[in-house]
């Protein structure tokens, strides 16, 4: 049976490159993201690929468009790969902690940490049926301590405990999740997080796909609870 | 850094030349200099206690015959993701490279089996991310060949394997322990040399590529492991003051890879560890390999163990004293500097 995988914010970028390369190896494929246009154009051209793709636009903060987006996978067949990729940036420029707006801290927290997670308790019943894996996109942020990516960064820091967490209390029911560090890349985001600066010498987001071609050959089982570095030397196998 | 020498490239195995597998040439490197042995005297160079690594894997016959667009083509296999899905390399030919002018989503039939070069490798035009729709283990067992290139025909199978080969996954031979035959693994063991085992499957090097960067090289990853008894067995080996020797460049991959401040430990996965001047080595006191290409990641990886100066003055003396190249060729044992 193909695998029916979600992948958020799939419009550009890592999403796209991502979407992509599951299309072309079979799976079938649920994509979304909040630009209607671009959503449609990758829908396209995933299509041309011969997978069967549903391309629903719309913002993950919204619990109807997060149940719209879960009875597309299992009327598919139910879900097996769910890749939490949509991220909000927060304010720009980015602003030091001890100034930043809390308004917008809560609107950042509730895309990059709230709407996964409710994703993720929406998606349990598909999930444990085809012992299926979350990938949580995270962020060299998360580890960093860098001046001015303290919402960003703390958001994803929250991200990575839950995804550890989840691992742990999802084992029994055969869940699976690890979070990723896809790394810099010349992204729409890295641009907006750099504004006017050239970013040119980073990687593009297809650099990521000899880490994706490896994660998704591996049994879910032997990884969850990891957290990969897609540009690293080293994605281990824990014993 | 030096020209290839071309008229050294050893064509065939020792064996089809009517000798022993042992029966060739092997030049020590020390910082005092480098001397010349037969390979049988390897057991007297090294003292009991030292221990050899060795690398497991076994060759695939990982070269297939392909008919596309393009006309007949070859396909060989590099990396195993899945056995539907692989990192390979298009070629013309064994002798003539790629890249070739193929197109994303473009299919290429194997026999009655399909293939789908889905992208290209990041940074590595030559390489694709293709999709089988037969797993590739019935593809090779059907229509195989070992990957050879312009200066060696394809030997039956065994010639590529050695006497540790146990588990398949390796594209291109890892040679270095080649030339160990059962009488020289006994002589070994004999004298109180221990050896383990580590895993790295090997991609494809596609030798008569110049023009890439040893960057590029080092991107694409290798699936490795080193069990529990191997790293235990070097730790207490550096413990007593003996000497780790990694019989092949895959093996010294695959060691720092799982190297600590705290010694070796267990570990498995893929590594895309690129061992070159900048970079410490740390697991191992010598490395055994073969004579390699002058622009290959190989010879960063022997900068970082020797130095680039004695590198150097290693491979004008395999020169000049007409060693063989590459994988059915002489050995090399080279010492780090602070080994002996």
């Amino acid at each position: 049976m193909k695998r029916v995988s979600l992948i958020t914010g799939a419009g550009r970028g890592l999403g796209r490159i991502l979407a992509t390369f599951l299309a072309g190896q079979g799976c079938d494929i649920v994509i979304t993201a909040r630009t209607i246009t671009e959503l449609h154009n990758v829908s396209q051209s995933l299509e041309s690929l011969g997978t069967r793709v549903a391309a629903i636009p719309g913002d993950i903060t919204n619990p109807v468009h997060r149940t719209r987006l879960l009875q597309q996978t299992r009327a598919m067949g139910g879900l097996s790969l769910l890749v939490n990729n949509a991220s909000d940036l927060g304010e720009t420029p980015r602003p030091e902690l001890a100034r930043a707006s809390l308004t917008r801290f809560r609107t950042t927290l509730e895309t990059n940490l709230v709407a996964p997670l409710a994703l993720i308790q929406e998606a349990l019943p598909q999930l444990e049926q085809m012992r299926g894996l979350v990938v949580n996109i995270s962020s060299d942020a998360s580890l960093g301590g860098y001046e001015r990516w303290g919402i960003y960064g703390s958001t994803k820091a929250a991200l990575d405990l839950a995804s550890k967490t989840l691992s742990a209390e999802l084992k029994p029911r055969h869940i699976s999740v690890v979070s990723v560090d896809p790394g810099d890349m010349r992204t729409r985001m890295h641009q907006d997080a750099f504004p006017g600066e050239n970013i040119s010498d980073r990687p593009l987001p297809e650099v990521t796909l000899p880490f994706w071609a490896w994660l998704v050959s591996q049994d879910p089982e032997r990884i969850t609870g990891m957290r990969y570095q897609a540009q690293g030397t080293l994605w281990e196998i824990p014993a | 850094m030096f020209d290839r020498p071309t008229d050294l490239f050893a064509s065939a195995p020792p064996e089809m030349r009517g000798h022993d597998r042992d029966d060739i040439r092997l030049m020590v490197s020390t910082p005092d200099g480098d001397i010349h042995y037969t390979f049988t005297d390897l057991p007297g160079l090294l003292e009991p206690g030292d221990m050899l690594v060795v690398n497991e894997s076994a060759t695939l016959p990982a070269s297939l015959p392909a008919a596309s667009r393009l006309g007949n083509i070859r396909l060989n296999l590099s990396t195993r993701f899945a056995d539907d899905l692989w990192l390979a390399e298009p070629r013309w030919s064994p002798s003539r490279p790629g890249p070739l002018p193929l197109k994303e989503h473009e299919m290429i039939q194997i026999g009655e089996a399909k293939a789908l070069l889905l992208q290209q490798y990041p940074g590595i035009p030559r390489l694709w991310f293709v999709r089988l729709d037969t797993p590739a283990s019935c593809l090779m067992a059907k229509y195989g060949e070992p990957i050879h290139y312009n200066y060696a025909p394809a030997y039956p199978m065994s010639n590529y394997q050695t006497i540790f080969s146990r588990f398949p996954g390796s594209v291109e031979m890892p040679s270095a322990a080649r030339p160990i035959t059962a009488h020289v693994r006994d002589m070994l063991r004999s004298r109180g040399i221990g050896i383990v085992g580590v895993i790295l499957h090997t991609g494809v090097s596609s030798l008569e590529i110049e023009d890439e960067t040893v960057e590029h090289q080092a991107l694409y990853p290798e699936v490795f492991r080193v069990p529990e008894a191997s790293a235990t067995a070097v730790n207490a080996t550096h413990a007593r003051g003996g000497r780790v020797i990694a019989v092949g460049t895959t093996v010294v991959r695959a060691l720092e890879t799982a190297w600590t401040p705290n010694g070796l430990r267990a570990i498995s996965g893929a590594t895309g560890l690129y061992i070159h001047p900048g970079n410490s080595i740390h697991a191992i006191d010598g490395l055994l390999t073969g004579l390699h290409d002058p622009v290959t990641s190989h010879l960063a990886m022997l900068s970082a163990i020797a130095g680039l100066d004695r590198v150097k003055k290693a491979y004008g003396e395999a020169i000049r004293n007409r060693y063989l190249w590459h994988e059915f060729g002489d050995s090399h044992l080279l010492w780090r500097q602070d080994a002996n």
